[in-house]
């Protein structure tokens, strides 16, 4: 030990003294082969199965269910209102504090990285992971739904990248939900279940304008007014969509009184980034405490 | 970089703190981590001795910037700490839990930590090579690290505090629980950066430790600051108790026959389960010394050592009476 060489000198130069974009990208990167080593991708991606595995159970009991009806359960009930929360929930709340439990923040927080941008790296990693896992697994149940059906083509590609891009959106507004609501909350997974059920679930469902504070609503409008979800049936023809998601076409066929697309889109992408920014700066002021002998 | 806020320092070079802390208290809810502290660590190796809970891991991590202090002000190298990340170019932090991300390589995590300390890719793969070879961790730098020993483990952990070359370290417990060989050659690397002009903050709850790594310690009890200086003024109090070490060890019949025949030995007691011995000595850095010898000589492997603190508890409660 004693003839082992000279420990490194840096060159100051090479490290210079503001925001390092290499440590934010490796920061990044990090994050992302963090996921990778981790099980919850496994287990994300067994809950997102089910929807293609459901579809195609029922593709094979019931043949004249039409590929429409199918997808509007699957890829648009089933889907935004139970998976990408839950997906987002479980990812979003364990950035910071698995960390934190497995007392390996440590190793971050002593790096020349400002915490807020610590979070918004790790944010965006998680996203990435998330918007992954959700494109390719609604592009999977929507292939499960329409394959060798006789209206498959163009039509349904077109379809499946518009509710993929929908999927997308939904999950990264719930991951910055989420994420937030992680350094607010102790028992982020009890917390954010009873926000999935109440909110997205309870106060969504009623045609209140309390449903205006959900994601799944602006989700629901953008899908409502970029896929059509009119089935015929013996009855005649039916808004599966309308009656499901509580839109009265009836009086306002054209939904003046819900906001417009562009309008879903951009408070989506606003409150998202409202809410990153808050977090980003709840973090910069957060002690990460690290068990010690001092702090039992 | 690294140098410049410290040479703004006023005062001549040998008064000049690196670390300063003014007035600082800690607060965990109702438990107090440190108690009005005023100190100021000059540059050099720093023992900070104190028995658990005496506030020597708060004390670390204010000086990185990871705590907020409730009252007070910290500097490391003349610049406040809290949220000032440029400062963490200088400062490298070896901490005392045994986390790691277990299904790295060990030079994948030091790769990792030059790269997120800023180093561009060759620089840090340079600096990972070398920082492997300081600390002796070369030949197991492509193994997972949770396939690493103890002393593996503590190598590596404080290769990563290094490997962005910092000017200033903060050794939380690095030996601790590790068997005597390893103890030996994580001295000698702690030893070699403060040759290397390193300044270096070392705690410890073992001051037969901290004494062979430096002269210079900071005494903490219970958050607040006992004692400072050299440690000579207290190794008199530290003799007039008996000191306690605990030996891990499967054959510990065998060792205790072997130890009983040691003139500073003065008493051996085999502890509950049978795998481990408390050794009562009070020469215990003739005892420390001659320890790794015998692993060599008998092949009589010593899975752990370490000092009961009952028995700095009892210097500490000596020092507080005085």
């Amino acid at each position: 030990m004693n003839s082992a060489p000279a420990l490194a000198q840096i060159d100051p130069s090479s490290t210079g003294r503001g925001l390092s974009l290499t440590a934010l990208w490796t920061l990044y990167s990090f994050s992302l082969r963090q996921h990778r080593h981790g099980k919850r991708w496994i287990i994300m991606a067994a809950l997102m199965l089910l929807p293609a595995g459901l579809a195609l159970l029922v593709r094979n009991t019931a043949h004249n269910v039409p590929g429409v009806a199918l997808e509007f359960v699957f890829a648009f009930m089933f889907i935004p209102q139970a998976l990408l929360p839950l997906v987002a929930l479980i990812y979003a709340s364990g950035m910071i504090q698995d960390e934190q439990e497995e007392q390996t923040i440590t190793y971050l927080l002593i790096r020349p990285i400002p915490k807020w941008a610590l979070y918004v790296m790790k944010l965006l990693a998680t996203l990435t992971v998330a918007v992954v896992l959700t494109v390719v697994f609604t592009s999977l149940t929507y292939a499960v739904i329409y394959w060798g059906a006789d209206n498959h083509g163009q039509n349904i590609l077109l379809r499946c990248l518009k509710a993929s891009s929908i999927h997308a959106t939904a999950v990264a507004a719930y991951c910055c939900l989420f994420g937030l609501m992680s350094l607010m909350a102790k028992r982020i997974l009890i917390v954010g279940i009873l926000y999935i059920a109440i909110f997205e679930g309870l106060f969504a469902n009623l045609a209140f304008g309390i449903r205006l504070l959900t994601v799944i609503y602006y989700t629901r409008l953008i899908a409502y007014r970029t896929l059509p979800f009119i089935v015929s049936t013996p009855f005649g023809t039916q808004d599966f969509a309308a009656e499901a998601w509580q839109l009265d076409v009836r009086n306002d066929p054209k939904l003046l009184e819900h906001p417009q697309f562009g309008t879903c889109l951009i408070v989506l992408f606003v409150s998202s980034l409202v809410l990153t920014a808050l977090a980003a700066f709840i973090c910069s002021r957060r002690e990460f405490y690290v068990k010690t002998a001092e702090k039992g | 970089m690294c140098s410049e806020p410290f040479g703004k320092i006023a005062g001549p070079a040998e008064v000049r703190p690196i670390v300063a802390f003014h007035e600082v208290s800690k607060w965990y809810g109702n438990v107090i981590g440190l108690n009005k502290l005023t100190i100021q660590i000059p540059a050099g190796v720093t023992g900070l001795l104190g028995p658990n809970g005496a506030g020597k891991s708060t004390l670390l991590q204010l000086a990185t910037g990871q705590l907020y202090p409730s009252q007070g002000t910290v500097r490391v190298l003349g610049q406040p700490v809290w949220n000032n990340p440029s400062l963490n170019r200088c400062i490298g932090l070896c901490p005392e839990q045994d986390a790691f991300y277990e299904w790295m390589t060990g030079w994948d995590f030091l790769y990792t930590s030059a790269r997120l300390g800023g180093l561009s890719r060759p620089d840090a793969r340079d600096a990972t090579g070398r920082t492997l070879d300081a600390v002796g961790m070369t030949t197991h730098k492509g193994r997972a690290i949770r396939g690493y020993s103890k002393g593996m483990r503590q190598r590596i952990k404080i290769a990563q505090a290094l490997v962005h070359g910092p000017q200033v370290l903060f050794l939380d417990e690095p030996m601790a629980g590790t068997d005597p060989v390893a103890r030996r050659a994580l001295m000698d690397i702690i030893q070699r950066l403060g040759s290397e002009g390193k300044s270096v903050v070392v705690s410890s709850h073992v001051l037969h430790e901290v004494q062979s790594l430096t002269p210079n310690i900071i005494l903490l009890n219970r958050g607040r600051l006992l004692a400072e200086g050299q440690v000579r003024q207290i190794r008199d109090l530290i003799d007039k108790h008996p000191h306690h070490i605990v030996l891990v060890c499967d054959a510990s019949r065998k060792l205790a026959s072997r130890l009983v025949s040691w003139d500073d030995v003065e008493g051996i007691r085999m502890l509950p389960g049978g795998k481990a011995l408390m050794v009562e000595t009070r020469s215990p850095d003739a005892f420390y010394g001659r320890l790794p010898q015998l692993s060599f000589e008998d092949g009589t492997e010593i899975k752990e050592v370490y000092s009961d603190d009952d028995n700095l508890e009892a210097v500490f409660k000596y020092l507080v009476n005085k």
